[in-house]
């Protein structure tokens, strides 16, 4: 059973799951301690022992369902194709079998008689000698079904049975009698060929499992954000959460800072008091370090709709993140959302902020009205904690683009960061003004895919704030 | 100390607690394998309540360490109380000039007072703190350490130094080694992610919310007094609730107290007027309360 464990855990760590060598021990141990009799008792040994992280949980009970068969489910499943009729014949036959004495093959005796396990067990070895660690394809099922089958000869098996019945006919057994026998006969071969059929397929779905979704995955994650589908807009969602999920961990504690900087007199005096006024132990004024204020600017004009979706979704989630999040919409006016987006759900925020937020989305994109606007009713808001993040494309039509009015606010603020979905090499070509907007920025980055996407969010948790600026 | 999964799950039965086929092979494989358990999931689904409880049905005493923002070795482990050692020295001061006042030579009167070494680095100067306190107890306890993920990330890599070979080395005194393995159990809210470290060294729990049937047991098991027609109308309500997408759904804790309320009421069934006003007891946020309100007649509807 181990060995067969041991597999498991192969099959798990395929599919991405982090299973330590010192945890694969665990889950052996657990195992050994509440035995097999409980498949929800095995179950839950092996998932408390290896599955670490909530959202593993479902990629672990697919797993497992398909690797540990429940073999109570498997023999229900064969009572049920038998029919009624099943213990009343399978009496009849074992008698007449009992009573000839007769001499079967183990394999056709094992499809007369056998329970559901003994069934999987054979077609499990069948398998093995099949080559079936080949199977890849779905195209493939067939082709393994078929090999299996034949390995364990279903035709002579067939044949045996073709000639169990012509005894029994010989016997004089009444044609009625001799017919049900036939029939429940036939039901059991067909049940068996099922059982080889969805042996094969459940191994390759295990096979496959994951590996599917981390390619498709992967795949999104280049894809450029405004070349997504409606479908695939919804799938990256999630990735979008994790990302803001990130943030949120490395910065949901206040590092513990390094003992360096001033002496803290009060304290150490206050110290050294149970010492006899000898200042035994020192301390240091400890760096103080401000929680981030962050305001997002973000450009919903048509031209960037879909990248301004995911912008979006992670403004949503920065917001929910922290407490002091400020966000702001614009098309060439430009207008506060925190409100709505502290109030709506994420669909309907980002829905709301694409359509119905108060800007005008009939015009044209101007970043430097947009900015202009924002320094004069803003600027006493900002102050040296605040970080801003720009989102947008930069192609301001022609129009002014009014870059002192960004340079304005970056004396004010501790920096701004300004993610770009266009490439690099679309900037200052056309109507892209962003070379004149990048000096006023600490940090331009290109955004076009969510990969790129994550990597800015890294370096953002990693040097931007760690840093203490 | 337990003898199946199957007697877990009675003694918590017994003890007032309903603890799922899940929950009891965990808390069997821990006390089997001395393993620590790590339990997550939302607030008020009795995470706490599982260690109390589980120290309760094996009668040990519980030993709880709550963690917070800025916890230290010097309240989880164990701090030296060195203003006392002082007094003591200087109380002593006399004591010790008579020790050494027929002393040949300087040699002789170190060695005099080294002799006397362990009057001073004794357990004395020592006030345990919960995690000590578990390792030296004489009897084997219960260890609870209460919402890790508030606590920073350089304290849980202390902590699982101590957990991993439970014994910690106080300089002043050496190694203290556990006499008894503790349990330990160790709930988080999820308010960080913890470190792979730990996550592996312990046994993973992840309690949900109930499903309606064990929830139904749970209110009757806990507000027996509960007409049982209530009681279903209670558990429909609060898991349609809870469907809803809510900044806090309501716990289990929550849909007791309000089962309790609607006893005090003397409700037999549920309709929109009680519902309305009793509300406050199960949605604790403005804006939900406004979404349940809402949505009332779905909440009420069979």
């Amino acid at each position: 059973m181990d060995q067969r464990i041991l597999e498991f855990i192969g099959d798990l760590r395929r599919a991405e799951l982090r299973i330590s060598p010192s945890e694969a021990l665990d889950a052996l141990a657990a195992s050994a301690e509440v035995g097999l009799d409980d498949r929800d008792t095995f179950r839950t040994a092996l998932a408390s022992t290896l599955v670490k992280e909530a959202r593993d949980r479902a990629t672990f009970d697919r797993l497992f369902d398909l690797y540990f068969l429940d073999l109570q489910a498997l023999g229900e499943g064969l009572r049920k194709a038998l029919g009624p009729e099943d213990p009343r014949v399978q009496e009849q036959l074992d008698r007449l079998m009992a009573d000839e004495d007769l001499q079967l093959d183990e394999l056709t005796e094992l499809l007369l008689r056998g329970q559901g396990a003994e069934m999987e067990m054979a077609i499990r070895s069948g398998g093995r000698q099949a080559g079936l660690e080949r199977l890849m394809y779905f195209l493939q099922v067939g082709y393994f079904s078929r090999r299996i089958s034949d390995r364990l000869d279903l035709s002579a098996i067939e044949a045996d049975i073709e000639r169990l019945l012509r005894m029994l006919e010989a016997q004089g057994l009444d044609p009625g009698q001799l017919a049900r026998i036939r029939n429940y006969m036939e039901l059991r071969l067909e049940a068996f060929r099922r059982m080889i059929r969805q042996h094969v397929e459940r191994e390759l779905e295990r096979r496959a499992w994951r590996q599917g979704e981390k390619l498709q995955r992967e795949a999104l994650s280049d894809k450029p954000l405004f070349a997504l589908t409606a479908d695939e807009v919804g799938q990256m969602k999630t990735v979008v959460a994790r990302l803001a999920r990130r943030i949120k961990d490395a910065l949901a504690l206040r590092q513990r800072q390094e003992q360096r900087g001033r002496l803290d007199t009060r304290r150490t005096i206050r110290k050294s008091l149970q010492y006899d006024g000898i200042p035994m132990e020192v301390f240091l004024r400890r760096r103080h370090r401000d929680k981030p204020k962050l305001i997002t600017v973000c450009d919903v004009s048509d031209s960037v709709r879909n990248a301004s979706r995911f912008m979006l979704q992670l403004v949503w989630s920065l917001q929910e993140c922290f407490s002091r999040v400020r966000s702001f919409v614009f098309v060439s006016e430009i207008a506060e959302v925190t409100q709505a987006f502290n109030t709506y759900p994420v669909e309907r925020a980002i829905e709301w902020a694409l359509k119905a937020a108060p800007v005008d989305y009939h015009c044209r994109s101007d970043f430097g009205y947009a900015f202009s606007q924002f320094v004069r009713n803003e600027l006493d808001t900002l102050d040296r904690r605040t970080t801003i993040l720009m989102l947008g494309d930069a192609r301001n039509n022609y129009n002014d683009p009014q870059a002192w009015a960004l340079r304005m606010m970056r004396e004010r603020v501790k920096g701004i960061i300004w993610l770009n979905p266009e490439g690099q090499w679309g900037w200052g070509v056309g109507d892209s003004v962003m070379p004149m907007y990048a000096p006023a920025c600490d940090l331009v980055k290109e955004c076009r895919t969510i990969g790129q996407l994550g990597e800015v969010v890294d370096n953002l948790v990693h040097h931007w704030w760690r840093r203490g600026r | 100390m337990f003898a199946s999964v199957e007697d877990v799950q009675q003694r918590f039965r017994a003890a007032r607690y309903i603890a799922s086929r899940r929950i009891s092979t965990v808390v069997y494989l821990a006390a089997r394998m001395g393993r620590p358990v790590l339990i997550e999931g939302p607030a008020g689904v009795g995470k706490t309540e599982l260690a109390k409880t589980l120290a309760d049905i094996t009668s040990r005493a519980l030993i709880r360490l709550q963690c917070y923002e800025g916890l230290d070795e010097g309240k989880a482990l164990y701090e030296w109380k060195y203003a006392k050692q002082l007094l003591y020295t200087q109380l002593l001061r006399e004591r010790i000039g008579e020790l050494i006042a027929d002393a040949p030579s300087l040699p002789e009167a170190v060695a005099r007072i080294a002799g006397q070494e362990d009057a001073f680095f004794s357990h004395r100067f020592l006030s345990p703190r919960p995690l000590l306190q578990a390792i030296e107890a004489d009897t084997p306890v219960v260890l609870l350490v209460d919402e890790i993920d508030k606590a920073e990330p350089e304290f849980e890599a202390f902590l699982l130094e101590v957990l991993s070979d439970f014994q910690v080395s106080v300089p002043e005194l050496g190694t203290i080694r556990a006499r008894h393995i503790p349990l330990v159990v160790l709930t988080s809210n999820n308010a960080r992610e913890l470190s792979d470290g730990l996550k592996r060294r312990c046994l993973h729990l992840f309690i949900d919310f109930p499903a309606p049937a064990e929830e139904l047991q749970i209110i009757r098991l806990k507000v027996p007094e509960i007409p049982e027609q209530l009681a279903r109308a209670v558990v429909a309500a609060v898991q349609k609730i809870r469907a809803m997408d809510l900044r806090k759904p309501p716990s289990v804790s929550e849909s007791l107290d309000w089962a309790r309320s609607l006893v005090i009421l003397n409700a037999q069934t549920l309709d929109a007027a009680l519902v309305e006003s009793t509300l406050t007891m199960l949605v604790k946020y403005e804006k939900d309360l406004e979404r349940v309100r809402g949505a009332l007649d779905k909440v009420l509807a069979d």
